[in-house]
């Protein structure tokens, strides 16, 4: 056996391979910030948040929600859609408003996208009261190719990437961290939005996601034969430029939102806040309407559209419904006549209560969801955090009654400790490498890692004693080149059978089969590690154990 | 002594036919209790909430099991106290199969309104829930999953073996390992989740490696028939009976804390293993003697 440095390296190179890993997986394990510390691993995954939960713990660990508490609710976008219509340009917009006139459709439940990349547009119905034979006998009319065949279920990437933008904002909002939201793609080609929440209940969770948030502001005011109509006038996202905390007025007593309406003139020097204050001027709003709107029963809580005098008022509506009736005050309606308002085009939208006045900021903010999500078709899955605790210890319990059995066994079977113990050290070694890879790209561990890990200890385990029972095979290992041999051999069934687990396991890691997924991960990983770095030097550590006798 | 020692089993006294016949018997048997099943309830296997959609909730109250069965519009399909240490008035309530999206979501809010609060803890400690037709994509992706892994196996074992025989015979006893716990969880009416799912899938990784060690030290090493046969038999039963005992345990103590995902991959695994243990020395090994004597001359 050489002596020198390079030979020491040449033949335990496998074990030098082992220590070093685990080495690193300590560092990102229990160095508070692990390797990472500039988190440029971490850089799509909402850094702040991610940041304020890697001190809570004693180690670098994250957890998901099924060993943390929380809630995830799964479920798709309510709609449908035409993909590659073939359209002139100008007739955009005019496809757009046929779609509502023509399907009778409520305000934003309907859009047509002009995708730059591969030149063709779509169109889109959020909705389920329409039948794809209508919806394409309207697009039929700009593009006769297109027939009942070609209505797809669903939306568009762009619509999904809206609205998991919106909802991301919306659980920011709310003020809680570590929220995700991601898509989630079904064999059938269909996709499901998945947010996920620490810390939120079921029920809030859904009340959150299922409040389109599609705000308008309404003049609702007599028309010149004196007949109350109704006319938008602001619409939410687009027109509002800045939108300010829910406040209260300690002065006048009442909720509400301060907004900056958007001033941006476009290239005929019109913009949202001049066409708000001409249409308000236009309507009375400024003149006769100022003070005269009392439709309002702020006690009750209703709203009474069927009155003898005719109403000024101005409606905040939200998904249809409306929120709040206000009527214009002196001096907003005083510097509306002058047309000075446009120039610093800020109010106050009232709101009934406080809880309104935090839901209408949420709503503004986010802006709408570009389609409802369908919670027919949806999955739920939450967990109190004291339960997610108890979870916690349980698979800490059962990790170590699997790798105490484990152990068991193996003395049991070659009763020499010098070939057991360093198969319990090297299959728990593993677990150590995973976890610390795992806190590394801050994978969050839920109950199918713990699975994961154990299945990891079962086949490593296996391989192990493959690689045992080779080198050991007729006798002494008497040279290196004796070993290298037996090693190779064992090596070749172990290798097999790591590709059937990894193709068996394959499927699962793509799929979205929900809590399955992060256990096929750990376990490919698991594979990985072992067959290339700790049960290598598992027959290392043999070969030394017994010929140093 | 107590010390765990692999049988040497002397093959020369039995016939091919003879081994094979026990392992094909315990399959035609499994065979045919999953058709008996699928002939009387439609599937094969009881379906899980996660297939078949429902709920299932994880209660902490003071009232007895009997109020928690009568609390809820729908009948649960099971009520589970969990045993764990330091763990007292929780439950785990199973409902499958309900065709009403609203009255799966109705659950959580009748747990609360019917039921005792134990102190200051939350009624419902654990919520799940899915739509049947959320229930039916996930039955249909499973169901792929399957496929795709199994073909990947099949097609992985004849790229290693080339030949035909030996190839097959993994195939066949793959087969059979993932039937025969099938058959079990139709017997002990387990239904199929997601966690009996991701236990078959590790089944096709586990059984293939015993075939895999068998048929190597076979053909591939020189040496006996039987000389080879007993030392791959010591080495993969070792494995085998090692993988079992740890999700024995595994699958026990998940259960008896209530941990769903975990005790169903033990236990499926364990009664799994076992029957990879019959079907790789049994099924294979003689299909793989008939091979080493009589087929490769032909």
């Amino acid at each position: 056996m050489s002596a020198s440095p390079v030979g020491f390296v040449k033949e335990y190179w496998r074990i030098l391979l082992l220590v070093s890993f685990i080495a690193f997986a300590l560092v990102a394990l229990f160095i508070p910030g692990g390797i990472m510390a500039d988190d440029s691993l971490a850089g799509d995954l909402e850094e702040d948040e991610e940041n304020q939960t890697v001190d809570e713990g004693m180690s670098n660990i994250e957890y998901g929600i099924g060993l943390d508490g929380g809630t995830r609710v799964s479920a798709p976008p309510t709609g449908m859609m035409i993909d590659t219509i073939d359209l002139e340009p100008e007739q955009h917009s005019e496809l757009e408003s046929s779609l509502y006139t023509e399907l009778d459709l409520e305000t934003a439940d309907a859009t047509v996208r002009y995708h730059e990349s591969d030149d063709r547009y779509t169109a889109e119905v959020f909705t389920d009261d329409v039948n794809a034979a209508d919806f394409a006998a309207v697009v039929a009319e700009y593009d006769s190719e297109v027939s009942e065949g070609d209505v797809e279920n669903g939306v568009t990437q762009e619509t999904r990437d809206q609205m998991m933008r919106t909802i991301e904002l919306r659980v920011n909002e709310a003020g809680l961290s570590g929220g995700q939201v991601y898509q989630e793609a079904t064999v059938e080609g269909s996709y499901y939005i998945v947010t996920e929440v620490p810390g939120m209940s079921p029920e809030e969770l859904r009340e959150l996601l299922a409040d389109r948030g599609d705000v308008q502001v309404v003049a609702y005011y007599p028309d010149e034969d004196g007949n109350q109509t109704n006319q938008t006038v602001l619409h939410g996202e687009d027109d509002f430029s800045r939108i300010g905390v829910a406040s209260y007025n300690d002065e006048h007593g009442y909720n509400y939102v301060p907004v900056n309406v958007d001033n941006t003139e476009d290239a005929d020097g019109n913009s949202a806040a001049t066409e708000y204050q001409a249409a308000m001027n236009e309507y009375g709003f400024t003149s006769e309407g100022v003070q005269q709107c009392g439709i309002q029963d702020l006690v009750a809580g209703e709203f009474n559209f069927d009155h003898d005098q005719p109403q000024w008022c101005l409606l905040t509506v939200v998904d249809g419904e409306v929120v709040d009736a206000h009527s214009m005050g002196d001096n907003l309606g005083n510097s509306m006549a002058s047309g000075e308002w446009a120039n610093d085009p800020t109010f106050d939208m009232i709101t009934p209560t406080q809880q309104d006045a935090h839901q209408l900021a949420v709503n503004l903010e986010s802006g709408a969801l570009t389609a409802p999500l369908d919670f027919d078709r949806q999955q739920t899955f939450s967990v109190e955090p004291a339960l997610a605790d108890q979870f916690k210890i349980y698979s800490l319990l059962i990790g170590i009654l699997s790798v105490l059995t484990v152990s068991g066994m193996v003395f049991l079977r070659y009763r020499n400790p010098r070939v057991a113990a360093p198969m319990v050290l090297t299959a728990m070694s593993e677990v150590l490498i995973l976890l610390g890879f795992a806190a590394l790209i801050r994978m969050p561990l839920d109950l199918s890692h713990v699975a994961g890990f154990i299945a990891v200890v079962g086949t490593g385990v296996d391989d192990l004693v493959i690689i045992a029972d080779e080198v050991m095979d007729d006798g002494e290992v008497s040279s290196q080149r004796v070993f290298e041999s037996r090693f190779r051999k064992a090596f070749w069934v172990i290798g097999a059978a790591a590709a059937t687990t990894i193709i068996a396991m394959s499927p699962l890691a793509v799929m979205s089969l929900g809590d399955l997924r992060g256990f096929a991960i750990i376990t490919i990983l698991g594979v990985l590690i072992g067959v290339l770095v700790t049960r290598p030097a598992y027959g290392n550590i043999l070969q030394r154990l017994l010929t140093d006798k | 002594m107590g010390y765990f020692d692999v049988p040497d089993i002397s093959y020369t006294r039995y016939t091919n036919r003879q081994l094979a016949a026990v392992p094909l018997a315990v399959l035609a048997v499994a065979l045919l209790i999953l058709s008996g099943s699928f002939l009387v309830t439609g599937t094969p296997v009881p379906l899980g909430m996660d297939f078949a959609g429902g709920a299932e909730l994880t209660v902490q109250t003071t009232s007895s099991q009997a109020e928690i069965e009568e609390a809820f519009s729908v009948e649960p399909d099971s009520v589970q106290g969990i045993q764990a240490p330091g763990v007292e008035n929780q439950y785990t309530v199973q409902f499958a199969g309900i065709e009403d999206q609203d009255a799966i979501q109705e659950l959580s809010s009748q747990a609360e309104t019917e039921l005792t609060q134990d102190g200051d803890n939350e009624i419902v400690q654990q919520e799940s829930t899915a739509s049947p037709s959320f229930a039916a994509q996930t039955q249909q992706t499973a169901l792929l999953g399957l496929g795709v892994a199994f073909a990947g196996m099949s097609v992985l074992a004849f790229l290693l073996f080339r030949t035909f025989v030996p190839s097959i015979a993994i195939v066949a006893s793959a087969f059979s390992d993932l039937m025969i716990p099938l058959a079990f969880m139709s017997i002990a009416d387990i239904p199929l989740s997601l966690g009996t799912v991701a236990a078959l899938l590790m089944l096709i990784g586990y059984s293939v490696d015993s075939d895999i060690l068998l048929n190597t030290h076979i053909l591939r090493r020189g040496g006996d028939f039987y000389e080879s046969t007993h030392r791959a038999t010591r080495t993969g039963v070792t494995m085998t009976v090692t993988s079992m005992a740890a999700m024995l345990v595994m699958g026990i103590a998940a259960s008896l804390f209530g941990v769903e995902l975990l005790a169903s991959i033990g236990i499926i695994l364990f009664v799994g293993l076992a029957a990879d243990l019959m079907n790789t020395y049994l099924l294979n090994l003689s299909l793989l003697r008939w091979y080493k004597f009589h087929g490769v001359r032909s």
